[in-house]
């Protein structure tokens, strides 16, 4: 991001920056930054909070009145994190039978899918071109030994993990979405078949799946679950 | 909340250490203007673009365009990155591309206009990969007679 600022203000453009890892912008020196203490994704710190999100964006803006760059300014409020006030401990039973599916799985999930869609007039789903059900297919054909090329295999994914948020987002008492991220690596049959389509990518003999299946797959906060798997 | 890395939880700390930021010998600094006489653009490196459009791919220095009018349904994110929220971009997209809230600055009188076009990189670039488009979009920027950029990560 820092880099652009360099970039961009060398051909005449100002630029101010979001900085959400200080220690980056410190070595990067864009021209104008301002360091906020939010989540890695939420860089204007609350959704749904325009007020808080203003605040935020105005104070990156205000930075472009300043010619005494390259300066860090540390934005003074913090975010704390998302309230638990609903003791989802356990959530609406989506666990695997020994006769599911991630088809049925998908499936199941749909209706809770079309729920949010219907509330927020949006899906963030779709980047792949493909459907769920067909996304999943390609899935179980990869966890089947039919490993499909890496950025098509990885627009699934995602598109995949967009939609088991977003439905769950939906859910009766959806938690918070730590919880939501949790319950898909804990509870679903897509967060294990990842944890299973791992180690195949990451032997892969096409340096894109190695990239994929050692980069761009897991979460790195969730890459201790292979060490179980 | 975040902090600096030493107070992170170490598995995420290490992620964002072994992650290598370019070194500039100085840095470029325009003399600052009246907000309500600029004309800014969104850049973010969120790896966003409208539904349709070419996802990202890994090592990809390029921009996609987010015409100022695009609703909020037709934004998708092919960021190859996964160790930040997606979940609330999911839920509201201001909160990583402020287009509403830009506008509404300009409705009040903060910033002068918003730009008519606004752009998206995908962050994990590596940054001889972006500069050429960076100073191609420059251009570009200037054409939509805009004087100032606000770079929004994730």
């Amino acid at each position: 991001m820092g880099a652009l600022g360099h970039f961009l203000e060398r051909e005449g453009i100002a630029t101010a920056s979001i900085s959400l890892v200080r220690e980056h912008t410190e070595t990067i020196r864009p021209p104008r930054a301002l360091w906020v203490t939010f989540e890695l994704g939420r860089p204007l710190g609350i959704p749904d909070d325009p007020d808080f999100q203003r605040r935020v964006l105005r104070a990156t803006a205000e930075l472009l009145e300043r010619s005494d760059g390259p300066l860090i300014v540390d934005y003074p409020e913090d975010v704390t994190e998302e309230a638990d006030f609903t003791g989802w401990a356990c959530p609406i039973n989506l666990a695997p039978q020994a006769s599911d599916t991630l088809t049925a799985e998908i499936d199941r999930l749909a209706t809770w899918h079309d729920q949010i869609v219907a509330r927020t007039g949006r899906t963030t789903t779709g980047v792949s071109g493909l459907d769920m059900p067909a996304a999943g297919a390609l899935l179980s054909a990869a966890l089947a030994g039919d490993l499909p090329a890496a950025q098509a295999l990885k627009e699934a994914v995602d598109d995949l993990r967009a939609y088991y948020l977003e439905a769950a987002s939906a859910f009766p008492d959806p938690g918070t979405a730590k919880k939501r991220k949790a319950w898909l690596w804990d509870e679903t049959l897509f967060g294990r078949a990842l944890l299973d389509l791992q180690p195949r990518l990451a032997a892969s003999d096409d340096p894109q799946h190695r990239i994929l299946g050692n980069l761009t797959l897991i979460p790195a906060t969730e890459r201790h679950r292979l060490a179980k798997a | 909340m975040v902090k600096r890395l030493s107070d992170m939880p170490e598995v995420e700390a290490h992620h964002l250490r072994r992650i290598e930021c370019p070194t500039f010998d100085d840095t470029p600094a325009l003399p600052g203007k009246p907000l309500s006489q600029r004309r800014v653009a969104l850049i973010s490196t969120a790896g966003l673009h409208r539904r349709g459009d070419r996802p990202f791919r890994p090592g990809d220095g390029s921009y996609r365009v987010i015409p100022a009018g695009t609703p909020a349904r037709d934004l998708v994110m092919s960021h190859i990155s996964v160790n930040f929220d997606r979940t609330g971009f999911q839920q509201d997209h201001n909160v990583a591309f402020p287009i509403d809230r830009l506008r509404e600055l300009v409705e009040q009188g903060v910033v002068g206009s918003m730009a008519a076009m606004h752009y998206s990189f995908m962050g994990a670039f590596p940054p001889d990969a972006a500069e050429p488009h960076a100073r191609h979009l420059a251009g570009l920027l200037k054409q939509d007679a805009v004087d100032a950029a606000l770079l929004v990560p994730v």
